[in-house]
């Protein structure tokens, strides 16, 4: 019997890869059997590109279903480098959503990355890697990556570039964006603190006429700090996000790692 | 009351959702067995519940009794057999307090296969009923899932049953001593655990004779070769 | 009017063979457990609630109370297990009223099996009930569809694998008070941790004959990390498109007001 009480964490949410679910509007009885490839591993990621760095962060719980598979899971990955290290990549990659398409997905990237670097002898820029990040995503169109993808690095004026991609390859340079299980919940707190939305100056008009507040960039400690309040946030409140925040920042230096501990229930 | 997402609307209107009907039903994937021998019955079963691939009840007991001498085995639903368990059991107190005599295995098991006749589409019962009584000794009865009644010399049931007809055609006899009769459902019972995945832990076994019942227990740690409590 | 109102149940069904997604009742995908010790019993619960992947409540309450000698712990669907609980609490009481004597267990334990087993699962409850009465201390798990066990260690909920593992490795047959109790809420913890269902605090509650000590919140080893600056806005950040003036004296005439004496226990979080 495939039943199992209804709290079974087998049976609520993502399920096997192997779906026996039956038919809607199956004789009775009946059931399709068939082949699901995609999972939903949770995890959360977000991205906020400042003057002069770009920050990536990604929670690193992956979870299917009510179960917790690793708390150590990267999702934030470096780009193009030379080396197994990947010390002198200049480009971040955050993916969420099924985790092995992440996975394939950085693979691809950063072989064709180091394809270019090969043969030009110079590392891609961050807009010629998005373009073609968009072109692989499409590639799959009738059977995509499914991952929500952002990518982040310095752009030729040395200004902070994020850009956040639809599992088909729509893309879009942003100044901020949440992706993942929490977007919901952090998207609208960036909104708010990134973007200043919904915020007006007090006593600057009446009604419509309030003036907004002005957008000014942020400093990297102000983004950082907001960066860990989102998750901690998120973690409260989303059950797959947690255990660990994994940031990198990238400025004109290199990329900087930070591992943060999240709360673990 | 949660919705699944399954289902559909029929013709005449009625929303029909095979999935949701008995989802996640605690189940007695089961092997049970009651054998006459020739001072009575002796009734056996294996101690596992599942709910799905989940164990739910390692050490469970699917011998109840229904009246002094009169006790069944459960298999199918563990909520729908406890439940008409309930009742016949209930129902033979009341007709030994009316009648001024305990009942006959035959009463009991004509109560059983009422209830399970009348509410065949709503239950998933197999169950065996064996008793000892004044009148006709040890005697065994069976309904499976439609409802029928049917009196055996010996019955095993439960899904772990299908890997022991061959042993039990070959091995049971008319009229075995107590001793015999008890080894035969124990080994007939190792066998169906041993093979069966939906069946496990310990055996449990009941004696009916003119003495009264007798409860034997049989641990896997030392291969079931043991009688405990 | 007795039982439940069915009278939108045509209406939701139509809508839903037309794909309409019906409401999703709050689930306490939960972890609760309960071990019987020499003296008395004890139950264990965590204290979160979801709604799908969202935490509904951080800190709810699922010891449930039957009588003052027996407990109730639910796991399944929240309103089920509250409104179950409630139901079989009041006849009990009313029963041990009419009978003149202190409710049993078994009495409780029955009732509840019988209710559920009418309504075929649909009332999606799943309990521990855990208790001392004249006759003794007993322990047993009922499930939605009606089926009932009594067993000397249960557990549960979507954590009950978690928490059957920390049984089946730590139980023994012989516990004193204090070992059941650091057994049962190490359980819970197992649950909380591995279990995404499961999270925040840990409630126990003992039961001996003579009491029942219910230690809400015995462990909490989820605080809230400080925020790290403040979030509080300056007064005007927000556009006031109109506004109307409701004196404090004639807030009477358009809500009841209750005035609070006590300090209320459970803020809520607030920058200042």
């Amino acid at each position: 019997m495939a039943a199992m009480f209804s709290q079974n964490p087998l049976m609520n949410g993502p399920n096997y890869s192997i779906n026996d679910a039956p038919r809607v509007n199956a004789p009775e009885g009946a059931r399709e059997h068939r082949f699901d490839p995609y999972t939903d591993n949770g995890g959360s990621t977000l991205a906020i590109a400042g003057a002069k760095f770009a920050i990536l962060a990604g929670d690193t719980r992956l979870t299917s279903g009510y179960s917790i598979n690793s708390r150590h899971h990267p999702k934030l990955f470096k780009i193009g480098g030379t080396t197994a290290d990947q010390k002198d990549a200049t480009i971040v990659l955050s993916v969420v959503g099924f985790a092995a398409d992440g996975e394939a997905l950085k693979e691809r990237l950063d072989t064709i990355c180091k394809m270019y670097r090969y043969r030009h002898g110079k590392p891609m820029s961050v807009k010629a890697c998005a373009q073609r990040l968009s072109t692989i995503l499409y590639q799959k169109r009738f059977f995509p990556y499914y991952a929500h993808a952002i990518l982040g690095g310095l752009d030729e004026e040395g200004q902070g570039a994020v850009y956040s991609y639809d599992p088909v390859g729509s893309y879009e340079r942003e100044q901020c964006r949440a992706g993942g299980a929490a977007a919901s919940l952090i998207m609208p707190f960036l909104d708010n603190q990134v973007n200043f939305k919904n915020q007006y100056i007090p006593n600057s008009g009446e009604g419509h006429a309030l003036q907004e507040r002005e957008r000014r960039p942020l400093a990297r400690d102000e983004v950082e700090v907001l960066v860990k309040d989102a998750f901690d946030g998120a973690v409260e409140r989303h059950i797959e996000v947690g255990d660990g925040l994994q940031m990198m920042i990238i400025t004109q230096d290199g990329i900087e790692e930070i591992l943060l501990p999240l709360k673990k229930d | 009351m949660e919705f699944g997402n399954s289902g559909s609307l029929r013709e005449d209107g009625i929303h029909l959702d095979m999935d949701r009907l008995k989802k996640g039903e605690v189940n007695l994937g089961t092997s049970i067995m009651a054998v006459t021998f020739k001072d009575g019955v002796i009734l056996g079963a294996d101690s596992r519940t599942t709910t799905g691939a989940y164990i739910a009840n390692r050490v469970t007991d699917k011998l109840t009794q229904v009246h002094d001498t009169i006790w069944c085995c459960r298999s199918g639903s563990a909520a729908d057999t406890q439940a008409v368990a309930d009742i016949v059991k209930y129902q033979l107190e009341l007709f030994a307090m009316t009648n001024g005599k305990p009942p006959t295995t035959q009463t009991a098991g004509a109560i059983f296969q009422e209830l399970c006749y009348a509410n065949k589409d709503r239950l998933t019962a197999g169950l065996i009923i064996a008793g000892w009584d004044e009148r006709h000794g040890g005697q065994v009865y069976s309904i499976p899932l439609g409802g029928s009644l049917h009196k055996q010399p010996y019955s095993i049931g439960g899904s772990g049953s299908t890997y022991i007809y061959g042993f039990c055609d070959a091995n049971w006899r008319e009229g075995m001593e107590e001793a015999d009769a008890v080894g035969f459902v124990k080994d007939a019972l190792k066998e169906a655990i041993k093979w069966d995945g939906s069946s496990g832990g310990v055996i449990r076994m009941v004696v009916l004779t003119a003495k009264g019942a007798d409860r034997h227990l049989y641990l896997p740690d030392t291969d079931y070769r043991v009688r405990h409590e | 009017m007795p039982g439940f109102d069915f009278s939108n149940y045509n209406r939701n069904a139509a809508l839903h063979a037309r794909g309409v997604p019906l409401p999703k009742a709050t689930s306490t995908g939960t972890t609760i457990v309960g071990c019987i010790y020499e003296g008395g019993v004890v139950i264990a619960a965590d204290t979160r609630a979801t709604s799908g992947p969202i935490v509904a409540d951080k800190n709810c309450e699922k010891l449930h109370y039957i009588a003052s000698n027996i407990w109730c712990a639910g796991a399944g669907t929240a309103a089920d297990t509250e409104f179950t609980t409630a139901l079989i609490s009041s006849q009990l009481e009313l029963h041990a009223l009419s009978t003149g004597r202190k409710a049993r267990v078994v009495t409780c334990m029955t009732m509840l099996k019988q209710h559920l087993f009418r309504y075929q699962g649909h009332i999606g409850a799943y309990l521990v009930v855990a208790g001392v009465d004249p006759t003794g201390t007993h322990l047993f798990t009922v499930h939605a569809h009606g089926s009932t066990d009594k067993l000397p260690y249960v557990t549960m909920g979507s954590g009950s694998l978690a928490a059957m593992s920390v049984f089946e490795t730590q139980w023994k047959a012989s516990l004193t008070r204090d070992e059941a109790v650091k057994l049962c809420a190490d359980a819970i913890e197992a649950g909380i941790w591995n279990d995404l269902g499961s999270g925040s605090n840990v409630d126990v509650a003992v039961i001996t004959a003579d009491k029942t000590t219910l230690m809400r919140n015995y462990i909490k080893p989820n605080e809230r990390t400080q925020k790290l600056r403040s979030y509080a806005f300056p007064k005007g950040t927000t556009a006031v498109l109109n506004e109307k003036i409701i004196r404090k004296a004639d807030l009477g005439n358009f809500v009841s007001v209750h005035e609070l004496t006590e300090e209320n226990d459970d803020k809520m979080e607030v920058d200042t």
